[in-house]
C-alpha cells in the first residue's frame, strides 16, 4: 500500500452546504445590453500518473496550480479518491499553505482503497465520498454479435459489486431509445437488477443517450461520472458527439468508454471515443476480449479511486464563451508527471432549461 | 428482444450453428404439455417472459396474445422463407422455458434456498458460479446462447444471485400459460408439413396461418365463426393477405353481409361482386378472391369513408364505373403484395370525397384545369391514358373516375395529391372567399414546386386570389437570384416571416380585415430582392408588416416580439402567468441556439443606414458589432481532413460558415461609401434569418426537446437550398420548397441533424427530431417514429387563449353524457342500438360489437378499454344532432349540457369546439387548421407508418380538457398541461405494432389517473414554473 500524506479533516457540513449553494452570476455590460452567465463552482477530476501510469497520491491542495484563460485561480475544496473534500478556502484562513509534498507513486494493478472517512458518519461520508456513477450499457443490435450482450452484462454486474458503498450508481441503457433501468442509488441491488433486465435490439443512438445522461448527471451535486459501454458506432443520434462533449466539459463529468474492436473499425467512432473521454478527463478502452472488458473496468475503478477533485469559484472573466481551463503541478520536478483533466468549459446562459431531463426517483 | 429495425448482420447460418448445442440439450427435455382445452393453447413458462420474447407489451390482455403473436410472426418472422433471429430465438426460448417448467415441477415454481441447490437451473440459464458459494458469490455467462435467452426473456437473475449469496430464498413461479384460442384449438392444428402439435407450434411454423389468426382476430366475432364454419380455416389461409389487409370492415349479420351504402347499395354490390349479399358465402368467396384483392381494397376503402361518401356511392352505374376506374386494365400488383398497404391514395379520395349542392363530386376550379392536370408531363403510362381520355369529358364524374384510375399509380407531386390539396383549400369557403378557376390552374400548374406550401391556404380561407398569386409569382422570382447564398437566405427570412403571420393569425392576433393586406405587405417586401443587403431589408420590412397588422407598431424590441408570439394579451393573472411561461420557453430556445439578438440586428442596420447618411459615429457600434463574433462553434473533435474523410459534404454550411468569417467591426472602422455602408447591411442577412427562423423553432418546441437546447447549430444548419450545403447538389433544385427531410442522424461526423428544405410541416418534423429524446418508461417499449410526432404536433400546435370556462365545461360534459348514453343502453334495447349504431361511424366492426356486448351484459368497466374520449363525445354530440331536446337518457351531465347549449350557445357549439380540441391533419388533409374529423382509426399504408393513424386519434385534447375542467383549472393552463400530459403518455405508451391504438388509449388514461390523483408534481394547480 503506498503512502499517504494525512491532511486534517474539515467542516463537512458547512462545506456541503456551501457546495451546493453557491452560484455566482457574472454580469458584463455591454452597451445598453446586460448578458447574464451563471458560472458555479467549477469542479475538476484531476488524474496525475507517471510515465507508466501508475498513480501519484498523496498530493496536496498547494501541489496544484489551476489557471482558467490563464487567469490564476483559488483551490476551494479538494478531495483525493474517497477520502471526502476537504474546505481549503477555510482551511486556509487558519493555516499557511503547505509546500508541495512530491507525492507517492501508487501502480495502478495496486487496488488500494481509501479509509479516510472512517471517523465520518456514515450519512454524511456516503453524501460526500465518492463519486456518483452513471453507467451508460448499449442494448442496440451491436450487442447481439457474439452475444456480447451477456458478457458485456457480466463485466457491469461485476463493477458494480467491485464500487465501494460510497458510490452510488445509475444503470442506464441505450438503443435508438434510452432508458433508465435504475435511478442513482446506492442499493446495489436495484442497480444490478436493472442490469441484468436490459433488452437487446434497435438502432444505436450513443450520443442521444449520452446527452441524456449527461443532463441527469448535471442534476447532482458532487463528484460525477459517466461510465459508457458501447459496442459499435453511432447510427441514429441526432446531436453530434461535439456537444455531448462540451456539455460534459461544462458540468465536470469525466466520461469513461469502454468499447470494442467493433468500434475501433469505425475511424470516426474510434476518434470521438479517444478524444471525448481525454477531453472530458476520462479514458477510452477499446477491448478486445471480454476479458479485456472486465479489465478496464477494473482500470475505472481504479482510477476512481485516484482521483483528485478539485474545486474553485472561478475569478471574475469577461469570457462568455469558451473557457480554457489548465491544471499544472507547482513543483517543477513534478513536471514528469502526466495530468489528465476536463479542457474547458463553457459558462451557462443565465436561464432555468424548464424542460430539463428529469430523472425518474 | 426489440425488433422494430432489426438490422444485427449476424447471419442466421452462424446463428443457427452457434445454436445447435442448445437446440440438441433441449429437444431432449419433455415437450410443451397439451392445451388444457379445446379452446385454449399452452405455453411453457409465465406470460411475462414470452411477450418480451414475443416481442408484445406487457400491458396486453390474453386475448390479444395469440394475435398479436401470430402478426409478429407475419412481419418479422420470415425473410425469404426463412425463419429470422427473431423466430430462432423465439423459439429456442420456448425450449429453454420447457426446461425450466419441468425444474419446477407440479407446483410450478422454481425454488433455490442455497447455493449449492443452485446448480441445475443455472445450467439451464447459461450460467455458473463465478465466485464460490458464499457472502461474494457471483455468476457469469456459461452458455453465451442460454444466457442471452435468460435475459432477453427477463428471467429474474439478480433475485437468483442474491441468493447465491445467502440471501432469502429464492421461489420464482413459473408455470405453464394457458391462453384463449380463436374457435377451437383444431382449427389451428394439422395445416402444416411438419404437423405441429400446438396452436402456438403452428404458428410459429406456418406465417401464412399466422396471417389468416392475425386477420381473424380483427374480424368481429359472428363475421369470424361464420367463416371458420362455412368456408374453413383451410381454406381461408388462400384468402389469409386480403382478410388482413381488407377484411376488418366485413361483416355478416342477420344472414347477409353488410355493405358499404346499407341495403340500398346491395344490387349494386350484387351486380360488381357477381352475387347477393344476401348470400354471404358466395358472395365473400368472390369479393375476397376477384381481381387478385383490388375489389376488396374497394370495398374497404368506401367503408371506411363516410355515410355522405358511401350513399353517393350506392348508385350501381357509379359503383361499378369507379371500381373498374380503380382496376384499370392491369391488376397487377396485388395490393396485397407488399408488407404496408399500397399508396393511401384512394384511402385519401374516399375520405376527403365532398359533393357539391347538385349532389356531384366537388372540383375545385373546373374541369379544365384537371384536364390540364393530367394531360401534362409524366413519367405513368396510366397518368398518360387517363390524360387522353380526359379530352372528352364534361361533367365532375368523369373526373373523379379519372382520380380513381390513377390513385393507383400516384405520387406525392402527383395529380391525386394535386387534387386532394386543391380540394382541401376550397373546402370551408364561403361564398365570397370563393377562388376563382384561374387562381387553381395556377396552384395546379405549380403544384409540383410548391405544392407543400398550399397547407396554409387550406388552413387560412380568407387568403385570396390575389394573396396567393402574389405568393406564387415572388416565390419564383427568389428561385431565381443567381447567388446560392442570397436565394437560401431569401427562401428562410421569406418562409420565417410567413410562419409568424401564421401563428399570430392562428392566435387571432391578425385581424381577418388585415389578412390579405398583411400577407402582401409581407409577400411583397420580397418582390424584388437580389443583394444581401435587400434581402435584409425586406426581412425587417415584413417583420415590421406582421407586427403592425397585429399590434399597430411596426417595431417592437426582441423580448416584446417574443411576448406578442407567446400568446394574445391575457386578463387573468393564470393567463398572465402562463403567457409569461410560454415567452420564456421561447427565449430560452434562442438563448440555446445562442441566435444574435433582434434588438442588436436592428440596431446594427439601423445604425449602418445612419452612417451611411452621415448621421452615426461607429464607436456606438462597435460592440454591438462584436456580438456578431460571439458564436463559438462547439469545439471540435476532428480535423478538417477526418470531416472532409468522415462526412464528405455533410459537414461544413457555407450559411454557418459565412457567419462565422462576418466581422462588421472591420466595415465599421473603415467606413467606406453611402453605398457599400448600405450594402453592409446585407453581412447582418444571415444573422437576422436565423434569428426569425429560430422563433419559429422556439414556437413549436416539443415538450422534452433537447436538440433545440443542445445542439446550437440546430436552426443555423437549417439548409434552405434544398440540400446544396448538405452533399446533396443534384436533387436540391427540387427539393428547396417541400417539407423539410431530416439529415444528418446517426452521421458521427456530420456536426449533429438538421433540416433540408422549406419550413413547410415544420411543427411535425420538429418533433419527429426530438421524439428520440422521449423516454419510455417501460423496459421493452418504444417511441413509435410516425405517431409519436403527430401526438405531440397536436399538443404543441394547438393553444387555448380564447378558450371559455363554458367551452371547457361543455368538452367534458359532452364525454360524460356520452358515458351516461351508454349506461342507459346497457338497461334499454332500443337505446343501445342507437348508441351502437352511431358508434359505429367511428369504429370498426369488431370493436362496435364489443362495446354492445360490453352494453348488454352490463360490464361498464370494459367500456373504458373499448370507447376513447372523443367517441363518447360524438355520441353525445351525434345523439343531440339527431334527437335534440330528447333529454330522457341523459343524466345529470347530459342535462347541464342541454343547460348550457342554451345559455352559451356560441361558447359550446360543435363548430367551436371542433376548431379548439380538434386536432391538426396536415397528413390526412393537407391542412394545419384543428378540427373534429369523426373518423375511423386509421390503418397504416406505405410511406406514412401510422401518422395517419395519429391524425385519426383526436382524443387526447379532448380528454385533458375534461380532465382541467374535472379539476378546477382555468381553461388558459391548457397551454401548459396539455403539451405536458401528452409527454407524459408518449412515455408511458407500449404498443406492440404500427396500429396499436388500444395502447394509446390505455397510456393516455394511465396519465389522466396520474394527473388526477396528483403525481405529476409539475402540473399540480397551485405550481407555478420555474423560470418564471
Amino acid at each position: 500500500m503506498a503512502k499517504r500524506f494525512i491532511v486534517p479533516s474539515l467542516i463537512v457540513v458547512i462545506l456541503l452546504s456551501g457546495v451546493a449553494a453557491w452560484m455566482a452570476a457574472q454580469d458584463q455590460s455591454n452597451g445598453n445590453n446586460v448578458i447574464r452567465v451563471v458560472v458555479a463552482m467549477v469542479q475538476l477530476n484531476v488524474a496525475v500518473t507517471d510515465n507508466k501510469g501508475n498513480y501519484i497520491t498523496g498530493l496536496r491542495p498547494s501541489d496544484f496550480v489551476i489557471t482558467e484563460d490563464r487567469l490564476p485561480q483559488a483551490i476551494a475544496t479538494f478531495e483525493e479518491g474517497n477520502e471526502g473534500p476537504r474546505d481549503v478556502l477555510t482551511a486556509a484562513q487558519g493555516t499557511s499553505a503547505s509546500k508541495g509534498s512530491g507525492g507517492q507513486e501508487h501502480s495502478r494493478n495496486d487496488a488500494t482503497k481509501t479509509a479516510s472517512n472512517q471517523d465520518l458518519p456514515d450519512g454524511i461520508a456516503a453524501a460526500v465520498s465518492g463519486a456518483n456513477v452513471f453507467i451508460l450499457f448499449d442494448t442496440s443490435n451491436y450487442m447481439f454479435r457474439g452475444r456480447g450482450f451477456v458478457f458485456a452484462q457480466d463485466s457491469i454486474a461485476e463493477f458494480v459489486r467491485s464500487l465501494d458503498n460510497p458510490y452510488r450508481v445509475a444503470f442506464y441503457s441505450y438503443s435508438r431509445d434510452f432508458f433508465r433501468a435504475a435511478s442513482l442509488t446506492s442499493d446495489r441491488g436495484q442497480v444490478l437488477r436493472g442490469v441484468r433486465t436490459t433488452v437487446n435490439g434497435d438502432d444505436s443512438a450513443l450520443y442521444n443517450a449520452l446527452l441524456m445522461t449527461l443532463k441527469d448527471a448535471g442534476q447532482y451535486t458532487g463528484r460525477k461520472v459517466v461510465v459508457v459501454f458501447s459496442n459499435g458506432p453511432d447510427n441514429a443520434s441526432m446531436v453530434a458527439p461535439e456537444d455531448v462533449d462540451e456539455l460534459a466539459q461544462s458540468q465536470g463529468i469525466p466520461i469513461y468508454m469502454i468499447s470494442t474492436r467493433d468500434a475501433k473499425l469505425d475511424p470516426a467512432s474510434a476518434a470521438v471515443f479517444g478524444r471525448m473521454s481525454a477531453t472530458t478527463g476520462g479514458e477510452a478502452y477499446f477491448a478486445k476480449s471480454w476479458k479485456d472488458q472486465r479489465d478496464a473496468f477494473a482500470s475505472i475503478r481504479e482510477d476512481l479511486a485516484h482521483l483528485y477533485f478539485v474545486s474553485y469559484y472561478p475569478q471574475p472573466n469577461p469570457n462568455r464563451g469558451w473557457r480554457a481551463v489548465t491544471v499544472q503541478l507547482a513543483n517543477p520536478k513534478m513536471n514528469k508527471y502526466h495530468i489528465r483533466t476536463r479542457a474547458g468549459y463553457r459558462p451557462i446562459p443565465a436561464h432555468v432549461n424548464v424542460d430539463a431531463a428529469t430523472p425518474a426517483e | 428482444m426489440k425488433f422494430r429495425n432489426c438490422k444485427s448482420s449476424v447471419s442466421l447460418a452462424v446463428f443457427l450453428c452457434c445454436f445447435s448445442q442448445f437446440t440438441s440439450s433441449a429437444s431432449a427435455r419433455p415437450d410443451t404439455a397439451p392445451s388444457s382445452s379445446a379452446s385454449e393453447a399452452t405455453i411453457p413458462g409465465p406470460l411475462r417472459s414470452f411477450l418480451r420474447m414475443a416481442g408484445i407489451s406487457q400491458k396486453v390482455s390474453p386475448e390479444e396474445v395469440l394475435p398479436l403473436l401470430s402478426r409478429n410472426v407475419v412481419v418479422n418472422g420470415y425473410d425469404g422463407g426463412k425463419p429470422t433471429q427473431f423466430l430462432v430465438l423465439l423459439n429456442w426460448y420456448l425450449d429453454q422455458a420447457r426446461e425450466l417448467v419441468t425444474l419446477a415441477g407440479p407446483q410450478g415454481v422454481l425454488r433455490i434456498s442455497n447455493c449449492e441447490e443452485a446448480k441445475p437451473l443455472l445450467t439451464i440459464l447459461g450460467y455458473r458460479l463465478r465466485q464460490p458459494c458464499g457472502p461474494s458469490a457471483a455468476v457469469e455467462t456459461a452458455d453465451a446462447n442460454r444466457a442471452f435467452l435468460t435475459i432477453d426473456s427477463g428471467f429474474p437473475l439478480a433475485d437468483l444471485e442474491e441468493t447465491l449469496r445467502g440471501g432469502q430464498s429464492f421461489a420464482d413461479p413459473y408455470p405453464s400459460t394457458h391462453l384463449p384460442v380463436l374457435f377451437i384449438s383444431n382449427d389451428w392444428l394439422g395445416h402444416t408439413k411438419n404437423g405441429s402439435q400446438t396452436v402456438v407450434d403452428s404458428l410459429l411454423r406456418d406465417s401464412n396461418l399466422a396471417r389468416l389468426y392475425w386477420a381473424l382476430a380483427r374480424i368481429d366475432n359472428r363475421t369470424g365463426l361464420f367463416l371458420e364454419q362455412s368456408l374453413g380455416v383451410k381454406k381461408l389461409i388462400a384468402l389469409a393477405p386480403v382478410l388482413d389487409f381488407y377484411g376488418s370492415h366485413i361483416s355478416v349479420r342477420d344472414g347477409g353481409v353488410i355493405v358499404p351504402g346499407g341495403t340500398r347499395a346491395e344490387a349494386a354490390w350484387k351486380d360488381l361482386v357477381g352475387a347477393t349479399p344476401r348470400n354471404p358465402v358466395d358472395f365473400l368467396n368472390r369479393l375476397l378472391v376477384k381481381d387478385d384483392g383490388w375489389l376488396a381494397a374497394y370495398f374497404d376503402a368506401l367503408s371506411r369513408s363516410g355515410p355522405v361518401q358511401q350513399a353517393y356511392f350506392a348508385d350501381p352505374g357509379r359503383l361499378r364505373r369507379y371500381y373498374e376506374a380503380l382496376r384499370g386494365k392491369d391488376i397487377s400488383p396485388s395490393p396485397t403484395r407488399h408488407s404496408f398497404r399500397p399508396d393511401q391514395g384512394l384511402f385519401l379520395l374516399l375520405s376527403n370525397f365532398q359533393l357539391d349542392s347538385n349532389g356531384q363530386p366537388r372540383v375545385p376550379g373546373n374541369l379544365d384545369v384537371w384536364k390540364q392536370v393530367l394531360q401534362g408531363k409524366s413519367d405513368s403510362k396510366v397518368v398518360r391514358d387517363w390524360g387522353k381520355r380526359s379530352n372528352g369529358w364534361n361533367n365532375s364524374e368523369q373526373l373523379m373516375e379519372g382520380m380513381f384510375g390513377v390513385s393507383r399509380y400516384s405520387l406525392e407531386d402527383g395529380p391525386v395529391y394535386c387534387f386532394l390539396t386543391l380540394s382541401e383549400i376550397d373546402r370551408g369557403r364561403t361564398a365570397d372567399q370563393k377562388l376563382n378557376p384561374q387562381t387553381f390552374r395556377l396552384l395546379a400548374e405549380k403544384y409540383q414546386h410548391f405544392g407543400d406550401q398550399y397547407t396554409i391556404f387550406s388552413e387560412f380561407h380568407g387568403l385570396n386570389d390575389a394573396s396567393i398569386a402574389r405568393f406564387l409569382a415572388v416565390a419564383e422570382n427568389l428561385d431565381q437570384i443567381p447567388d446560392r447564398l442570397v436565394r437560401a437566405d431569401s427562401l428562410g427570412m421569406l418562409q420565417a416571416n410567413l410562419g409568424l403571420w401564421q401563428i399570430l393569425k392562428r392566435q387571432g392576433q391578425i385581424s381577418e380585415a388585415a389578412e390579405n393586406s398583411s400577407w402582401q405587405n409581407v409577400v411583397n417586401a420580397f418582390g424584388s430582392v437580389r443583394s444581401s443587403a435587400q434581402v435584409f431589408e425586406a426581412g425587417s420590412t415584413a417583420l415590421g408588416e406582421i407586427l403592425r397588422a397585429s399590434t399597430g407598431k411596426s417595431f417592437l424590441s426582441q423580448d416584446q416580439v417574443i411576448a406578442v408570439l407567446a400568446g394574445p394579451n391575457q386578463e387573468t393573472p393564470e393567463g398572465q402567468q402562463v403567457r409569461q411561461e410560454m415567452a420564456n420557453r421561447i427565449r430560452v430556445v434562442l438563448d440555446d441556439q445562442r441566435l444574435v439578438s433582434l434588438d442588436t440586428l436592428h440596431a446594427l442596420g439601423d445604425g449602418l443606414s445612419q452612417m451611411a447618411k452621415g448621421n452615426a459615429h461607429a464607436d456606438t457600434l462597435l460592440a454591438l458589432a462584436g456580438e456578431l463574433r460571439e458564436f463559438e462553434m462547439p469545439k471540435p473533435l476532428f480535423t478538417t481532413r477526418e470531416r472532409s474523410e468522415f462526412a464528405s459534404g455533410l459537414y461544413g454550411n457555407r450559411h454557418t460558415s459565412l457567419q462565422m468569417r462576418t466581422d462588421l467591426t472591420n466595415v465599421m472602422k473603415k467606413p467606406g461609401s453611402p453605398a457599400e455602408l448600405i450594402e453592409a447591411r446585407g453581412l447582418l442577412t444571415p444573422f437576422l434569418r436565423d434569428t426569425l427562423v429560430g422563433l419559429n423553432y422556439a414556437y413549436y418546441e416539443p415538450p422534452g426537446a433537447q436538440m433545440l437546447h443542445s445542439n446550437p447549430l440546430f436552426v443555423r444548419s437549417h439548409d434552405f437550398s434544398g440540400g446544396e450545403y448538405s452533399g446533396q447538389n443534384s436533387v436540391a433544385s427540387e427539393y428547396t420548397w417541400r417539407s423539410p427531410r431530416l439529415f444528418g442522424r446517426g452521421w458521427t461526423a456530420s456536426g449533429g441533424a438538421h433540416l433540408i428544405g422549406s419550413m413547410a410541416d415544420l411543427p411535425y418534423v420538429l418533433a419527429k427530431v426530438e421524439q428520440d429524446f422521449i423516454v419510455p418508461q417501460n423496459v421493452q417499449s418504444l417511441i413509435w417514429e410516425d405517431l409519436v410526432p403527430g401526438l405531440m404536433t397536436s399538443a404543441v400546435l394547438s393553444r387555448w387563449w380564447t378558450v371559455s370556462r363554458h367551452e371547457l365545461h361543455a368538452a367534458a360534459l359532452y364525454q360524460r353524457a356520452g358515458e351516461e348514453l351508454m349506461a342507459a343502453s346497457a338497461t334499454n334495447e332500443k337505446l343501445r342500438q342507437t348508441v351502437v349504431n352511431i358508434l359505429s361511424d367511428r369504429m370498426l366492426p369488431q370493436r362496435t360489437e364489443q362495446v354492445e356486448l360490453a352494453l348488454s351484459s352490463g360490464r361498464a368497466e370494459d367500456l373504458l378499454s373499448l370507447v376513447a374520449p372523443a367517441e363518447s363525445f360524438y355520441l353525445a354530440a351525434e345523439y343531440r344532432r339527431r334527437f335534440t331536446g330528447d333529454t330522457q337518457f341523459f343524466g345529470q351531465a347530459g342535462k347541464e349540457l342541454e343547460e348550457l347549449t342554451l345559455g352559451y350557445p356560441s361558447e359550446v357549439g360543435w363548430e367551436r369546439l371542433s376548431v379548439d380540441f380538434g386536432v391538426p391533419h396536415p397528413a390526412l388533409e393537407h391542412n394545419y387548421a384543428r378540427e373534429l374529423l369523426n373518423m375511423k382509426p386509421v390503418p397504416t399504408f406505405l410511406n406514412y407508418s401510422s401518422r395517419l393513424l395519429a391524425e385519426s386519434w383526436d382524443s387526447n385534447n379532448l380528454y385533458w380538457a375534461r380532465l382541467a375542467d374535472e379539476m378546477g383549472y382555468p381553461p388558459v393552463m391548457l397551454n401548459r398541461l396539455v403539451p405536458q400530459l401528452t409527454l407524459r403518455m408518449v412515455e408511458k405508451t407500449f404498443a406492440s405494432h404500427l396500429e396499436d391504438w388500444p395502447a394509446v388509449l390505455r397510456a393516455m388514461r394511465e396519465t389522466g389517473e396520474e394527473f388526477r390523483q396528483g403525481k405529476i408534481a409539475s402540473l399540480q394547480k397551485s405550481g407555478t414554473v420555474s423560470g418564471l
